[in-house]
C-alpha cells in the first residue's frame, strides 16, 4: 500500500502532524501502543506554555482532545504496531498481531521519540530500579502502586513532576538526588515538591542499590566538581523503588535507516537526526519532529510536529502555507528564547540553525498592595515559556505580553479576588491572600485526597515543608480541572509563610499490645475526663490482654500519670488476678469433668 | 506497597472486565488492558527473569517496550516483553531464566 504520507510515532509530534496532513493528504500513523498519544497519556500535570497549544490542560487530556481532532479526520491509525526497519523503496516494515506488514511513503515523518537514559551504579540492574517513564506508566496508566518509599535520582522537570505525582497516590519520596550545584527544572515545580516536605539534595549522587532480588535501599553520597564521590560522605537509605530520571535518548534507529544523517549533538540528548527549521532531514522526503530531533518538551513537539506536517503539505500538493508556517515557526523561536532553552539554542545552532537576539521583556513592578481585600499573590520569578495566568484572568491583572518568556507583571488594583489564575497555573504558584487585623485568608491550590473539610484545623506548611501553625479550614473552592483551593484563616504574621496545608500525622504507637491500643486512643480516653486507672482499662481494654498487663501497664500508668500530674505511687494500679500466664482451660477442670 | 490505586486527584481509574492469569501457575489478579508486567507488579513480582550470563534478577526498566529488560517466557514463546504485551484470560506466564528455550 502505497501513502502519501507515514507518520512513524502518535505522541504529541506525530499527531499534531495528523491533524494538519489529515484530510489534505493520504496519512497513516503507526503506533507501538493501543492508543495514540504516546506520554502524553501518563502526564497528570498541566502543561505550561501558550493557549494556541493547550497551555494549562493536563497532559492526558491533551492527548485526548488531539486524538478526537485526528478521528474527525480519515487519517489512517495502525495502533499496536512495531515498525522494524525502513527498507529500500520507502519501504515501512511493522508487526501487527503477529503478521508483517509492508507499506511505502511518499514522504515519511518520524516521532518516536526517545528513551530513558541509563545510569550505571552498582546493582542498577536490580528490580525495582526504574525509569521515570516506567513509573508514571504503573501510577498514572494502569493506576498501579509504583512502590511505597522512593528515592528519585534526578531534578530535572521530570524528576519533579514524578515526585510530586507520586506523593499525589499517598507514597513516600524521601528525597531527590541532583548532581549539578542547583535544581535542573523549572523553579515552580521545584517549589511544588519543597513544600511537601521533599528534600532536594544538590550535589548528591547514588552509589549503590541495596538488595538481593530487589531493592530494599540505596547508597548515597555527595560529590565533588568533577562528579566524583567524596570518601567518607556515604549513607544508606531505606527505599523499595529508585528513579532514575537523569535524561532521555533520542531514539534515532529509523531516522538513520530511512537514510537521514545523524551527529552527536549532546546539548539535544545524544545522536539527533540532522534537519533544517523545518523539520526536513538530509533525506529531501524524510522529516522528524518532538524527541527524536531534540529532547524538549511536549509543547514544542507539538510545534514541530506542525511545522513539518505543513511542509510536507507544501511538497506533496505545491499549494502555498508559507504564511501559517512562518508564524509557526516565529512562535518557536520566541518560546525557545528563554534561559531555560539556552541548551537548545546552542545545540540547534550547532546544526545550523541561527537564533535571533530576543531580550525578553521585564516585568512591571507594581508596590501598592490593598491587603484588606483579597488578591492573588504570584510566586512566579523566573523566564519560563507560560502565560496561563494571563490568559485566565479576564481583568487585565496579570500581563505577560508579546514574549511569553516574561515573568507575569501582576496590577493588584485590578485583582477582583475571583482566583482564576490560581487553578490555571500550571507551577502552582499563584495563591491568594487577605489580611483582616490579626487573621489572615490564605488561598492554596490544593490537587490532594482527602479534600480538607470546612472548620477542620489542619498545619500550615511553609515552603521547605516545614510546620508553621496551625490553620483552620474556611472554605474549599471545588475546580472541574482538579486543582481546588483550600482557603484558611490562620494569624495574620505567617500569612506570607504557609505555603500548604496537611492534616495532622495519624501515626500512633501500640502501647498495648494484646489488645491493639493505641497512644493516640489511651490519651482521648484521659482526655475526655477519666483518670482513673480502673476505668481506663475497662473503656480501652488495655492490660486486660493474655499478657496480664506485664507488657504495658507501666506504660499506661506513666501515660496517665503525666496526663493528671498524679504520681504513679498515688495511682491505683490494678488487681493482679490469677492465672498469671495462658494456659489451657482444661487445668480448671475436675477429672472426668467436660 | 503494592496493589491497585483506588482514589486518586486527578485521575479515575477505571477498570474493565477481570481476567485469569498465572504466573508460574499461581492465579494472579489482573484486567483487561493491562501490560503483563504491570499486572505482576501489582501482585508484588518485580523479579520477571534472570540474566542470560550472571543469572541475576532482573525486572522492567522502561515500561514502554524500549529497554528489552522484561522479557519473560509467556504461553510458552520466550524473549516476549512483558511491559507491551497484555493479560489476556488463561495466560500463562513463566520467569524467563537465561536465554529461554523454545520447546
Amino acid at each position: 500500500m502505497m501513502y502519501d504520507v507515514i507518520i512513524i510515532g502518535g505522541g504529541p509530534a506525530g499527531m499534531s502532524a495528523a491533524t494538519v496532513l489529515g484530510d489534505r493528504v493520504k496519512t497513516l500513523i503507526i503506533d507501538e501502543n493501543d492508543r495514540l498519544g504516546g506520554q502524553l497519556v501518563k502526564q497528570t500535570h498541566k502543561f505550561f506554555g501558550d493557549h494556541e497549544h493547550y497551555a494549562s490542560t493536563r497532559g492526558f487530556e491533551i492527548a485526548d482532545k488531539l486524538l478526537k481532532e485526528i478521528q474527525k479526520k480519515p487519517v489512517e491509525i495502525s495502533p499496536s504496531s512495531t515498525v522494524i526497519g525502513i527498507y529500500p523503496q520507502n519501504t515501512v516494515a511493522y508487526v501487527k498481531d503477529g503478521q508483517i506488514q509492508k507499506v511505502q511513503y511518499k514522504k515519511l515523518l518520524l516521532a518516536t521519540g526517545a528513551m530513558e537514559r541509563q545510569l550505571p551504579f552498582v546493582n542498577s540492574d536490580l528490580p525495582g530500579v526504574y525509569g521515570a517513564g516506567a513509573i508514571q506508566t504503573l501510577m498514572n496508566q494502569y493506576g498501579i502502586f509504583p512502590g511505597k518509599r522512593f528515592l528519585i535520582v534526578g531534578s530535572g522537570n521530570i524528576g519533579l513532576i514524578l515526585a510530586y505525582q507520586l506523593a499525589q497516590t499517598g507514597v513516600e519520596v524521601k528525597m531527590i538526588l541532583e548532581a549539578l550545584d542547583k535544581v535542573g527544572g523549572y523553579e515552580v515545580h521545584a517549589n511544588k515538591v519543597r513544600r511537601l516536605g521533599i528534600p532536594i539534595l544538590t550535589g548528591h549522587t547514588i552509589v549503590k542499590a541495596i538488595g538481593d532480588e530487589k531493592v530494599e535501599g540505596a547508597v548515597i553520597a555527595n560529590v565533588d566538581k568533577n562528579f566524583n564521590t567524596v570518601k567518607g560522605t556515604e549513607r544508606e537509605v531505606v527505599v523499595d523503588t529508585i528513579c532514575v530520571a537523569v535524561g532521555l535518548t533520542p531514539l534515532i534507529e529509523l531516522a538513520e535507516q530511512s537514510g537521514a544523517k545523524v551527529s552527536y549533538i549532546p546539548e539535544l540528548g545524544g545522536y539527533v537526526p540532522l534537519r533544517d527549521e523545518r523539520m526536513r532531514t538530509t533525506n529531501h522526503d524524510v522529516f522528524v519532529a518532538g524527541d527524536l530531533s531534540s529532547i524538549e518538551e511536549a509543547t514544542t513537539a507539538m510545534m514541530e510536529g506542525k511545522i513539518a506536517a505543513m511542509q510536507i503539505f507544501e511538497d506533496l500538493t505545491g499549494e502555498s502555507l508559507e504564511d501559517k508556517i512562518l508564524y509557526d515557526l516565529n512562535s518557536l523561536v520566541i518560546f525557545r528564547s528563554g534561559p531555560k532553552s539556552s541548551k537548545i539554542r546552542t545545540g540547534l545552532e550547532k546544526m545550523g540553525i541561527n537564533f535571533p537576539k530576543i531580550d525578553i521583556p521585564k516585568s512591571q513592578k507594581f508596590e501598592k498592595y490593598d491587603d484588606s481585600k483579597l488578591h492573588a499573590v504570584i510566586e512566579c520569578n523566573e523566564e519560563i515559556p507560560c502565560n496561563s495566568c494571563e490568559y485566565a484572568c479576564k481583568f487585565d491583572a496579570i500581563k505577560v505580553g508579546s514574549n511569553i518568556n516574561s515573568v507575569p507583571s501582576f496590577d493588584p488594583s485590578k485583582c477582583t479576588g475571583c482566583a482564576v489564575c490560581v487553578t490555571a497555573c500550571p507551577g502552582l504558584a499563584i495563591f491568594m491572600k487577605k489580611v483582616d487585623g490579626k487573621t489572615a485568608t490564605l488561598g492554596i491550590p490544593y490537587e490532594f485526597l482527602p479534600l480538607p473539610k470546612m472548620d477542620d484545623v489542619m498545619w500550615g506548611i511553609d515552603r521547605e515543608g516545614n510546620y508553621v501553625c496551625d490553620v483552620k479550614v474556611k472554605r474549599v473552592v471545588k475546580n472541574p480541572n482538579k486543582t481546588n483551593i483550600v482557603y484558611v484563616e490562620l494569624p495574620s504574621e505567617f500569612v506570607d509563610m504557609v505555603r500548604h496545608v496537611k492534616y495532622q500525622s495519624k501515626e500512633s504507637p501500640y502501647v498495648c499490645r494484646c489488645e491493639e491500643v493505641t497512644l493516640d486512643e489511651i490519651e482521648k480516653v484521659i482526655d475526655s475526663g477519666i483518670t482513673d486507672f480502673e476505668e481506663l482499662k475497662r473503656l480501652t481494654r488495655v492490660t486486660m490482654g493474655p499478657c496480664n498487663g506485664k507488657n504495658c501497664k507501666m506504660v499506661v500508668l506513666g501515660i496517665l500519670s503525666k496526663k493528671t500530674g498524679i504520681p504513679i505511687s498515688s495511682l491505683s494500679h490494678g488487681t493482679s488476678r490469677p492465672p498469671t500466664k495462658p494456659v489451657e482451660f482444661k487445668v480448671f477442670l475436675k477429672e472426668g469433668e467436660k | 506497597m503494592e496493589g491497585r490505586i483506588l482514589e486518586h486527584p486527578i485521575l479515575n481509574f477505571q477498570r474493565k472486565a477481570r481476567v485469569k492469569i498465572f504466573f508460574e501457575g499461581r492465579e494472579i489478579e489482573a484486567y483487561e488492558g493491562e501490560s503483563v508486567a504491570a499486572a505482576l507488579h501489582a501482585a508484588g513480582i518485580r523479579v520477571l527473569r534472570y540474566t542470560p550470563i550472571d543469572g541475576r534478577p532482573a525486572g522492567f526498566f522502561c515500561a514502554i517496550g524500549k529497554c528489552s529488560a522484561c522479557l519473560m517466557e509467556i504461553d510458552g514463546i520466550p524473549n516476549v516483553r512483558s511491559c507491551m504485551t497484555k493479560v489476556r484470560d488463561g495466560m500463562q506466564v513463566r520467569r524467563q531464566n537465561k536465554n529461554g528455550d523454545l520447546l
